[in-house]
C-alpha cells in the first residue's frame, strides 16, 4: 500500500469528487481528514463509509473561505497527526449566471470559496511541509479555466486564478520538496452536473472525443499519482483528465 | 533552548550554526559570519527562499512564529537582530 499512513487532507470531501478521492486513499491506507461546509447528511455517510476503510479518519466542518474555520481545522488535524502529507484544495462552489446577471456577492462568493479558499488552505501547511521538506499540493481546477464557458466567468476566473497559483507556488516551494500541481477534470458525472438539462448534456457528449463523461475514479486516479512518489519530479503542472474535451 | 536564549553568545553561536547547517553553505563556516553582517544580499548574499527556511528553522528550534514579511525583513537584518528578535519573542520569556 503506496499511501500506508500518509496523511492526506481533502477539502469538499464528502460529497462527488473529493468523496470519491478520499474513499481511494483511505483504500490505500492512507489518514483522510475530509472538511464539509453544509451538507451534515452526506457528510455522516461519508464518514461511516470512510471509517470503514480505516480508523483514521477525521470529518471536519469548516468554511475554506474563513480564515478561522481554517485555522481551527488545521489545530484539530496536527492535533491528531502532528503533520500533514498530502492538501487537496477541492472544494468549489458554482453560481452560473451571464455576466450581465452576476451580482457582487455572486462573484465574490465563488472567488472567496475556490481561490481564497486555496490559498488559506495551502497557507496553513506550507511551514510544515517545508519544514519535513515534504509535502505534495494538488488543487483542483477546471476546463473552463482553459477554455472559457459562458455563464461561468467567475468559476473560471477562480479556476484560472488557482492554475496560476499552483505555478507560483511550485516555484516557491520546489526546492524544499513539495511539489505542487493541479488536476483539470472535465465533465465528471457527480452532483454538480446531475442537474443538467438532456440539451446540455448532449452537447457535452458530442463535445467529447471519448463520448462519455468521467467517472469519478478516473480523476482520483490522477489525484493519487500527483500525491505519490512517483510524481516526485513534477511540480507546477496542470494535468488534464478529460476523455480529450480541451 | 532557554538556557541559550538567555546567553546572548550562545545564542549567535546556535543561530550562525543553525543558518550554515539549514541553508547548507558550503563556502561558509559559522565562525566567518559576524553577527552585524547583513544576511542577505551584499552580505552573506541569502535570498528570499532561504528567508522561507529559516523561518521554518526559527518555529521549530525557538516556537516564534515570524507571519509577517516586514518583522522577518527587520530580524533578518543580522545575527545580532536576529537574537534580539528571538529574545524578544521567545515564547516562555528569558
Amino acid at each position: 500500500m503506496e499511501y500506508r499512513d500518509k496523511r492526506v487532507v481533502i477539502t469538499g470531501g464528502t460529497r462527488g469528487l473529493g468523496k470519491t478521492m478520499a474513499l481511494s486513499f483511505a483504500r490505500e491506507g492512507a489518514r483522510v481528514a475530509v472538511t464539509y461546509s453544509s451538507d451534515d447528511r452526506s457528510a455522516a455517510e461519508t464518514e461511516m463509509e470512510l471509517r470503514s476503510l480505516t480508523e483514521e479518519c477525521l470529518l471536519i466542518k469548516a468554511d475554506v473561505s474563513i480564515r478561522s474555520d481554517v485555522d481551527a481545522m488545521i489545530r484539530e488535524i496536527l492535533h491528531h497527526w502532528a503533520y500533514v502529507d498530502v492538501l487537496i484544495n477541492n472544494a468549489g462552489i458554482i453560481r452560473d449566471k451571464l455576466l450581465v446577471f452576476l451580482n457582487e456577492d455572486d462573484w465574490d462568493r465563488v472567488l472567496d470559496v475556490n481561490l481564497k479558499g486555496t490559498y488559506l488552505c495551502s497557507r496553513s501547511v506550507v511551514r510544515l511541509m517545508i519544514g519535513r521538506k515534504f509535502g505534495r499540493i494538488i488543487n483542483v481546477t477546471s476546463p473552463s479555466a482553459l477554455t472559457g464557458r459562458p455563464y461561468q466567468t467567475n468559476y473560471s476566473a477562480s479556476k484560472g486564478g488557482i492554475i496560476s497559483f499552483t505555478k507560483s507556488l511550485a516555484r516557491e516551494l520546489a526546492r524544499f520538496g513539495v511539489t505542487v500541481n493541479a488536476v483539470c477534470p472535465g465533465v465528471i458525472a457527480t452532483p454538480m452536473t446531475e442537474h443538467l438539462d438532456d440539451k446540455t448534456r448532449d452537447e457535452f457528449l458530442r463535445m467529447i472525443p471519448m463520448g462519455r463523461f468521467g467517472d469519478p475514479g478516473d480523476v482520483a486516479e490522477a489525484v493519487l499519482f500527483l500525491a505519490s512518489e512517483r510524481a516526485r519530479y513534477i511540480t507546477g503542472q496542470v494535468l488534464v483528465v478529460d476523455g480529450g474535451l480541451t | 533552548m532557554k538556557e541559550v536564549v538567555k546567553n546572548s553568545e550562545a545564542l549567535y553561536d546556535f543561530l550562525k550554526k543553525m543558518i550554515v547547517e539549514t541553508l547548507k553553505l558550503e563556502d561558509i563556516s559559522p565562525d566567518d559570519i559576524d553577527i552585524d553582517t547583513p544576511l542577505f544580499r551584499e552580505g552573506l548574499g541569502l535570498d528570499s527562499l532561504d528567508a522561507l527556511e529559516l523561518v521554518v528553522a526559527i518555529e521549530k528550534h525557538f516556537n516564534v512564529i515570524i507571519e509577517d514579511e516586514n518583522v522577518g525583513k527587520k530580524a533578518f537584518e543580522s545575527i545580532r537582530a536576529l537574537a534580539n528578535f528571538i529574545k524578544e519573542e521567545y515564547p516562555q520569556g528569558v
